[in-house]
């Protein structure tokens, strides 16, 4: 493409002895050719310049009154990040171009000002464009609009905010037409789809598909250790010493850990091996801001040699010096693995290096199939995600909030944002009645409405406090309702002494997320804040926690992070598994795990299921291995359990790990099977996914807590905003209570229906188990065995650590019960 | 694990209090045999709606799943006497936002028995619909009100929602209950729209005698007694 960059550009350019790299060219070119473009480069590849370089040219070239740019982001810390690396060019040009920021942190009144006095560029989030949106000038401050940058693509695409992100634009491009997109992203699996994504508001102009070159390929390397990998477990603590070491020997490690609670644990482990005190720093999403901001800066500043780390470093500002990426645990997905090692080296001609630490025996399999994948360069990233109904009704009154609105255009205009382009007209109707009225079959609050209708046709809200009560709700991310915890003197928990005050008072160790707590039981043990402390007790927004004497927390704490193992690397590691010929390269005690397993059962097929049975102690199990990730073994859990219950199997509990689920009860699995009582393959059959999962639904927990997400989003509930006094007003009400009622009177209503959606992907991970079904049908193979097998030990070993599920569930109730009727018959 | 040995008969539990004898039911309402009445607190009517006013919709249902079990006690116990221990309504106002369909089932209702609405700090004023409106009941030397308090032996009432949470081989288990000591008497919230509180919070604090306290939690299809030394927090 031809190309000509504004003189005072070019010059700067060759002053510094540059000159603009192809893929900057090419999306000058684009937008000089009224092309929206979207950009797939690696990190280092100056992305930023290309996303602005036509902003650049534009007003060198023309002047322009009012915003000219929009450039958005998920990060704060990013968009604050790319006005310093913008200011400097543009200072050193000459240019008169005025950048600011818009954050949740920028101050009020300057907030103001942007809105009638705005810069020509604006850096920002997709929550400040819906807030500002939904003020009755948005038209006027949106309507000079030449460009829009989106960065970091590829991560805002497959959450809600890239729903809500998606209507936004589609709003910001009726509002001004001649506006054109610029999309910055990672390599992804379907670089078309996301292509869409951008093209489909601004059909008034093509958009053009730019590929940066890849740099040198990755170096990546499984931690070679001398010590046993564990059978189970997420701690990796074998290989702190010789990860102490690794970091000992280069510049600044960045450690990915999966979860917060290993984050903590290797953190620990770290320090207790750091004789030389190497600053070694933590980063996770429960540590404050005000931390996590320390951290950040201490790296920029090259002060720190090691920070472990969540995802909460996935994305982010650049950090030159990082020269090495461990990712400890499960990588879990190869776009994923990829884009960590990202992090590292952000010098395009030298390879990034990174090393994958494996910490129990299945894990050690995971990783080589991420090896694999990631020489092999194959992209397993996440679809963009369709779009949910509670962000629609977020949008809807968002939009009423700025001016009344005529349904038709705003239909029209909803399903030209990608996410919605399937939204049928009849579901837009329903969005816009649960927005007036709360959408009820029973029609109870006419008189209540939000919106209301004008003679014109037109929705408008009812009254000024509507659009209040909006922006304080805005957006998409939902807070875990936090509770402190307080450290305070045991009071021991030995049998039968679990009643009587707690001592209150204490000192603070930071917060958790509070339905943390509802999971364990007083006594349980887990590590928080670098130490292992024992739950005493919740007292309103507080929990109490006492120093445990034990070394090891009973509870991990672990919840498997928020990712499951992609589909892809799942096909890989049975792919490993099924043939002994892939084995020769794996540790000597995995594959001699793996043949031992060949000898006493069989090893799981590619294409089919394993299922083995065998008794154990005074009960029967059975364990399986689908590799769909411990959502959907958990939801597949709950399923057999109830299916073998009513084939009288008696099932207790089950237990399910990323790679399979054990399931264990009274009566004699093996014998049930063998005498045709009991068919596997009507056991597995997809099935289940109808009536007894609608049955599930009615009361799982995890329906109850995606639906608390759906009701905050959609507006039926009212956020809790931390650390504001409550007014009357803002009593809250239990969501629990509310599906409840809702659930058992209107299942179809929209907001049910946002539910089930979120719940086939997220938490339940549906979806996930429907693909794993119908794969497996007819393929169920059955071992029966005198004894557990050695694929089995990892997920039986997880049986007590991890969260037991059982379906008899008032089974605790009954025994306290009984436990005082024995009393009273004198037999304690 | 170990499987319930000791099955206890019947779906109900018969609690003895006061020198009277009571049989809990697992929808929360407490069957008074000597008198035929049925005892509910804290129906809650209307809970749902007044969110609405403020711009939250909440779903128009809780008055009439209230009311369906409501109906089942009284078909299944054949009560002719229903004593509510106040909090009936959300608001005073809730008796107005009635639906009609929700109003004509509680008509029918308060036709077919008689009935004794106490008030409660949600519905302190006297209402218009069929049945008496009292502030307190005296009846065989029990004394029935809203809000639960020491110094009066034989006192049921409500106000508190309790429930309890019982741990016992690592599982554990939270519910409404009943919870009662030799003079006091708390019964569970009954409203489909109530939340509920941990008898050992700081609410109960001196209100009951921690060593006299027996609790039966609400299970599905019976009610638990339940073994104090195994209550917990949370």
């Amino acid at each position: 493409m031809n190309t000509e960059i504004d003189p005072v550009i070019a010059e700067w350019f060759a002053a510094r002895k540059w000159q603009p790299r192809q893929h900057q060219r090419d999306v000058l070119a684009s937008w000089q050719a009224g092309a929206s473009a979207l950009l797939i480069a690696p990190t280092g590849a100056g992305k930023t310049m290309a996303g602005f370089l036509p902003t650049l040219d534009d007003l060198a070239r023309n002047s322009h009154q009012g915003l000219h740019t929009l450039y958005i982001s998920p990060l704060k810390a990013l968009a604050v990040d790319v006005a310093r690396n913008l200011t400097t060019p543009i200072t050193e040009m000459g240019l008169k171009i005025k950048v600011e920021t818009r954050t949740g942190d920028t101050p009020s009144s300057r907030r103001q000002r942007q809105r009638f006095d705005p810069p020509h560029v604006l850096l920002t989030t997709p929550e400040q464009i819906a807030l500002l949106l939904s003020h009755p000038d948005a038209a006027r401050l949106f309507g000079s609009l030449k460009r829009i940058v989106l960065d970091e693509l590829h991560a805002l695409v497959t959450s809600k905010r890239g729903e809500l992100l998606a209507l936004a634009i589609a709003r910001l491009a009726t509002m001004a037409p001649q506006m054109r997109l610029t999309a910055l992203s990672a390599t992804v699996a379907q670089p078309e789809t996301l292509r869409d994504w951008i093209a489909r508001p601004v059909p008034n102009g093509p958009t053009h598909l730019i590929k940066a070159d890849g740099g040198a390929p990755p170096e990546l390397s499984i931690l070679k250790s001398d010590d046993r990998v564990p059978w189970a477990g997420h701690s990796s603590s074998y290989a702190v010493g010789q990860l102490y070491e690794t970091i000992r020997q280069h510049k600044t490690t960045l450690l990915f850990v999966n979860t917060r609670s290993q984050a903590e644990m290797l953190f620990q482990g770290l320090w207790s091996v750091n004789d030389e005190m190497l600053p070694i720093a933590l980063h996770h999403g429960s540590l404050s801001v005000e931390q996590r901001r320390k951290v950040e800066s201490a790296m920029v500043g090259g002060a720190l040699r090691a920070v472990v780390c969540t995802s909460t470093l996935d994305l982010g500002i650049d950090w030159g010096d990082v020269d090495l990426v461990v990712q400890v645990g499960a990588p879990k997905g190869s776009s994923r693995m990829l884009q960590r090692i990202g992090r590292a080296n952000h010098r395009l001609d030298e390879p990034s290096r990174a090393i994958l630490v494996p910490s129990n025996r299945f894990e050690v399999l995971e990783c080589e199939a991420a090896v694999d994948a990631v020489s092999a360069n194959h992209q397993d990233s996440e679809t963009p995600t369709e779009g949910g109904l509670d962000v629609l009704a977020q949008h809807v009154l968002g939009c009423a909030c700025a001016a009344p609105f005529d349904p038709e255009e705003l239909y029209a205009e909803i399903i030209r944002a990608w996410p919605y382009r399937n939204l049928s007209r009849p579901q837009f109707e329903r969005v816009l009645d649960f927005v007036a009225t709360g959408g009820y079959a029973l029609r109870a609050y006419e008189r209540y409405a939000r919106l209301k209708r004008t003679e014109e046709g037109l929705w408008r809200i009812a009254n000024p406090q509507v659009a209040q009560q909006y922006r304080l709700n805005v957006g998409t991310i939902i807070e875990e309702p936090m509770v402190k915890v307080r450290l305070v003197r045991g009071r021991g928990f030995r049998k039968g002494r679990t009643t009587g005050p707690i001592a209150r008072g204490g000192r603070v160790l930071g917060e958790m997320e509070e339905y943390f707590f509802t999971t364990i039981v007083p006594g349980d043990t887990f590590m928080f804040g670098g130490e292992v402390v024992a739950f005493e007790g919740m007292h309103e927004n507080e929990a109490f926690v006492s120093r445990a004497q034990a070394a090891d927390p009973k509870i991990p704490s672990y919840m498997g992070g928020r990712f499951p193992l992609s589909t892809y690397l799942a096909e890989r590691v049975r792919a490993i598994l099924a043939d002994p010929m892939n084995w020769s390269h794996l540790p000597d005690q995995t594959a001699d795990w793996l043949r031992l397993q060949h000898d006493v059962s069989v090893l799981p097929g590619a294409d089919s299921l394993l299922v083995e049975t065998f008794p154990r102690g005074n009960q029967h199990y059975l364990v399986c291995y689908p590799f769909e990730g411990r959502l959907a073994h958990q939801t597949l859990g709950m399923l057999l359990t109830r299916r073998l219950e009513r084939s009288r199997a008696r099932p207790l509990g089950f237990v399910a790990s990323e790679y399979a689920l054990a399931i264990w009860g009274l009566a004699d699995l093996s014998g049930l099977i063998r005498t045709g009582r009991l068919s596997l393959d009507e056991l597995f059959s997809e099935d289940m996914l109808g009536d007894d999962l609608e049955a599930w639904l009615d009361e799982s927990a995890l329906m109850k807590r995606t639906f608390r997400n759906c009701a905050i989003i959609s507006g039926l509930i009212e956020r809790r905003h931390p650390g504001k006094e409550k007014t009357g007003r803002q009593v809250t009400m239990s969501a629990d209570i509310i599906y409840d009622v809702l659930y058992q009177h209107e299942p179809d209503h929209i907001l049910i229906q946002a539910t089930r959606h979120d719940a086939a992907r997220g938490l339940l991970d549906i979806e996930r188990l429907g693909q794993c079904l119908r794969r497996i049908r007819q393929h169920v193979i059955h071992k029966p065995l005198d004894r557990i097998s050695p694929l089995a030990v990892p997920v039986m070993l997880d049986i007590g650590k991890e969260p037991i599920f059982g379906e008899a569930r008032e089974s605790a109730m009954a025994e306290a019960a009984d436990e005082l009727i024995r009393e009273a018959m004198g037999r304690q | 694990m170990t499987v319930s040995a000791v099955p206890i008969q019947g779906d109900a539990h018969a609690i003895a209090f006061s020198g009277e004898r009571f049989v809990a039911q697992p929808s929360g309402a407490l069957y008074w045999p000597s008198r035929n009445a049925l005892l509910v607190a804290d129906l809650h009517f209307e809970k749902m709606s007044s969110f609405a006013r403020h711009g939250q919709m909440l779903p128009p249902y809780d008055t009439g799943m209230t009311l369906n079990r409501l109906t089942r006690d009284v078909d299944s116990t054949g009560a002719q006497l229903l004593i509510a221990l106040g909090d009936s309504f959300h608001r005073n106002e809730g008796v107005g936002t009635l639906q009609d369909v929700d109003r004509a089932r509680l008509d029918a209702l308060t036709d077919r028995l008689e009935w004794i609405w106490l008030s409660g700090n949600h519905d302190p004023a006297p209402h218009k619909l069929a049945g008496r409106c009292l502030p307190y009941l005296e009846l065989d030397g029990l004394w029935l009100t809203h809000e639960p308090r020491r110094g009066r032996p034989g006192l049921v009432a409500g106000h508190l929602h309790p429930a309890a949470r019982v741990l016992i081989g690592g599982r554990s288990q939270r519910r409404p209950c009943f919870v009662h000591d030799q003079h006091l008497m708390v019964m569970p919230a009954y409203g489909a729209s109530t939340g509920t509180l941990n008898i050992l919070s700081a609410a109960f604090e001196g209100l009951l005698d921690r060593t006299r306290l027996a609790v039966a939690m609400l299970g599905r299809e019976r009610v638990y007694p339940v073994h104090p030394g195994r209550l917990v927090d949370g």
